[in-house]
């Protein structure tokens, strides 16, 4: 089995320090239209850099471009769609980071996929593995307002074509890692089986790709069978909100070619002490069947400051380190 | 109602703050104490006429001292540090608290506030304080062991603000819990630090929740000890009303009419719909009329006159009653 310490998603687009202030100076001046589109491009791009370079000096084997040219993970993928409009701002889940709610008028048309060039930028400067990041369709059309006149599965089954147009314009360029992000199932059991239908939709474009489901801010317990079934490579869970995740997958094993151990709080500034955890990575390593194991954090880490972020990587690493070292 | 005030029927009201005129926000940009201090005063002076004026019948301080809600508190209770940035939309930033250790009351926080307000009117005016629900979700915690217990310190530390604002005279108090409505599986949580708050204190409890779903926690939440859930009904397209027909609402009602985030002024016409879509499902006697949220958002101009129509709308609706 190989264990390795990966970034879930986000990573803080600004520091506290005066020299970590790019990102949030050219948004103001993009904002009142005193840089092009281009110029911002150009010092997002900085910041890409800089926050892989971040990544990579914590010890990563596996990093993102840190999401930092996504304003929000819904209206990312949602905004430059023909047949959908932006609306007003809505809580994202439980936290306090708020996202524009997309309007769907008719079926969506997606004009160009976004995530293709995020990656293709992104791992023309990384030193290590760059993993993608999309929002699945379940999650945005659950978060959307449905104007189109049609039921959800249809709203369902349209954003499902969207995001394996975006997987399939990735994997044309060969094996990629894409992490698909469906946090909003986690609260809606009743909507199983048109979330898997989607799922399915998905896969069909990975071609020789690894599609990774991840999910948080809610107890995946409830999914594991059928988790465990779907067509994905690997599943991500995130245990700070499922209590009896370590015991429950401990008593049923878990058998899935990736697995994603979000055990360090990416939503709280306190940090693990890795050495604590051992006990729990012993119970998880003998319960779960799988080539990969990643060590990530339980969620993206922009809802913390930057330096904590880092701080929280580290740990991630360190744990990674600890179980090559004692475990395996 | 045991509001033993003497106030008309659908009595109306503002939820706390109004727009921070530009000298303030200047000065408190730049640090200057007293200047921020005299300008805190003298907007609070300003902004009772206003509401003297418009006509509303009970009152708010404006929070003109206050920058961000969690913040200010943090920043006068013992236990807290002030964080790093973190994002909340677009290109905002805000410095999230953390809990670092035993949370306490290190003394009034808002009473000199209300005080100075109330001095200045015959008209009740509301204490305020941010909830220990919010407080606790909207802070990072290093310190207690989990959620529940960060919440309850909370309510311990607040309660003494909430027992020095009613020895101060305060007999309306509001408590803010924007955050309530997001994990309803923590309602009981929040009922406990309610308890907490308000046991013994015979004073008219409101709070303010809004930006939630509702539907997860209705009606359960009509189980917290609090006599007024002040909500945000125009925002979400009045579907709470849909709510209160399966289940009746049995307790008073804050009802927001004023949809604080856009800059158009709604019609009289527009309001007097909202308040008689809510008379449909709710007794005059239980409704209280107000805008969805803080109108810090929007201009002063725009404030007022979005609260000259509410209050128009009010005294038209209360004529046919």
């Amino acid at each position: 089995m190989k264990v390795l310490a990966a970034n879930t998603g986000s990573y803080p687009k600004i520091g506290s320090s005066p020299d970590k202030q790019k990102h949030r100076e050219a948004y103001a001046k993009w904002e009142k239209g005193e840089i092009t589109d281009e110029e911002f491009e150009d010092i997002q791009r900085e910041v890409i850099k800089e926050v892989i370079e971040e990544q990579v000096k914590a010890g990563l084997d596996m990093v993102t471009d840190g999401q930092i040219r996504w304003i929000d993970p819904i209206s990312h993928f949602t905004k430059n769609l023909e047949g959908c409009e932006l609306d007003g701002l809505l809580r994202y889940f439980d936290t306090n980071f708020y996202f524009r709610q997309p309007v769907v008028k008719d079926k969506p048309i997606i004009m160009k996929p976004v995530a293709r060039g995020e990656y293709t930028f992104a791992k023309s400067i990384s030193p290590v593995t760059v993993k993608q990041v999309i929002t699945g369709p379940y999650t945005l059309a659950k978060l959307s307002i449905n104007k189109a006149g049609v039921d959800f599965q249809t709203m369902v089954k349209w954003f499902a074509e969207v995001i394996a147009q975006e997987v399939h314009a990735l994997s044309r360029l060969g094996r990629c890692f894409i992490q698909l992000d469906e946090p909003a199932i986690l609260k809606h059991p009743e909507d199983l089986k048109v979330f898997e239908e989607a799922i399915h939709e998905v896969c069909t474009e990975k071609r020789r790709s690894k599609l990774y489901l991840y999910t948080y801010f809610g107890d995946v317990c409830p999914f594991l069978s059928i988790f465990e079934k779907l067509p994905v490579d690997g599943v991500g869970f995130d245990f700070t909100y499922s209590p009896k995740l370590v015991q429950t997958l401990n008593e049923r094993g878990f058998r899935k070619e990736a697995v994603g151990l979000g055990i360090v709080d990416g939503r709280n500034t306190r940090l693990e002490d890795p050495k604590s955890l051992l006990p729990v990575f012993k119970k998880l390593l003998s319960a779960i069947e799988a080539d990969v194991l990643y060590i990530n954090p339980s969620c993206g880490l922009e809802f913390l400051p930057r330096e904590v972020a880092f701080q929280k990587l580290k740990c991630v690493v360190e744990i990674r380190n600890i179980i090559k070292k004692k475990l395996l | 109602m045991k509001l033993k005030l003497n106030l008309p029927l659908l009595p109306t009201t503002a939820v706390g703050s109004f727009p921070k005129p530009a000298p303030l926000v200047e000065a408190r940009k730049k640090g200057l104490k007293k200047e921020i201090e005299r300008l805190e005063k003298e907007a609070t002076e300003k902004w009772i006429t206003i509401q003297e004026q418009i006509g509303l019948d009970v009152l708010v301080d404006g929070e003109f001292y206050r920058g961000d809600m969690v913040a200010f508190f943090a920043e006068n209770l013992e236990g807290f540090k002030m964080g790093g940035l973190v994002r909340s939309y677009g290109n905002r930033y805000y410095r999230k608290p953390v809990i670092i250790g035993e949370v306490r009351y290190r003394g009034p926080i808002t009473v000199r506030w209300w005080k100075f307000a109330q001095s200045l009117t015959n008209k009740p005016v509301k204490g305020v304080i941010t909830g220990p629900y919010t407080m606790m979700d909207w802070s990072f915690n290093e310190y207690y062991p989990d959620r529940e217990q960060a919440c309850l310190s909370l309510a311990k530390a607040l309660r003494k603000e909430v027992e020095n604002l009613y020895r101060a005279g305060a007999r309306i108090i509001q408590i803010d819990e924007p955050a309530l409505s997001a994990r309803p599986e923590e309602l009981l949580i929040a009922a406990r630090a309610f308890k907490i708050l308000t046991q013994g204190i015979d004073a008219y409890f409101i709070t303010h929740i809004c930006y939630g779903a509702f539907e997860y926690i209705y009606p359960q939440m009509l189980q917290l000890p609090v006599d007024n859930f002040d909500l945000e009904m125009s925002n979400s397209n009045l579907d709470l009303v849909e709510l209160f027909h399966q289940h009746p609402f049995t307790k008073d009602i804050s009802f927001g009419v004023i949809d604080v985030h856009s800059h158009v002024i709604e019609t009289v016409e527009i309001v007097k719909e909202r308040i008689l879509k809510a008379l449909e499902v709710l007794n005059p006697k239980q409704v209280w009329i107000d805008p969805d949220c803080g109108l810090k958002t929007r201009t002063e101009e725009e404030a007022i006159a979005k609260l000259q129509v509410m209050v128009e709308a009010t005294k038209q609706i209360r004529e046919t009653l």
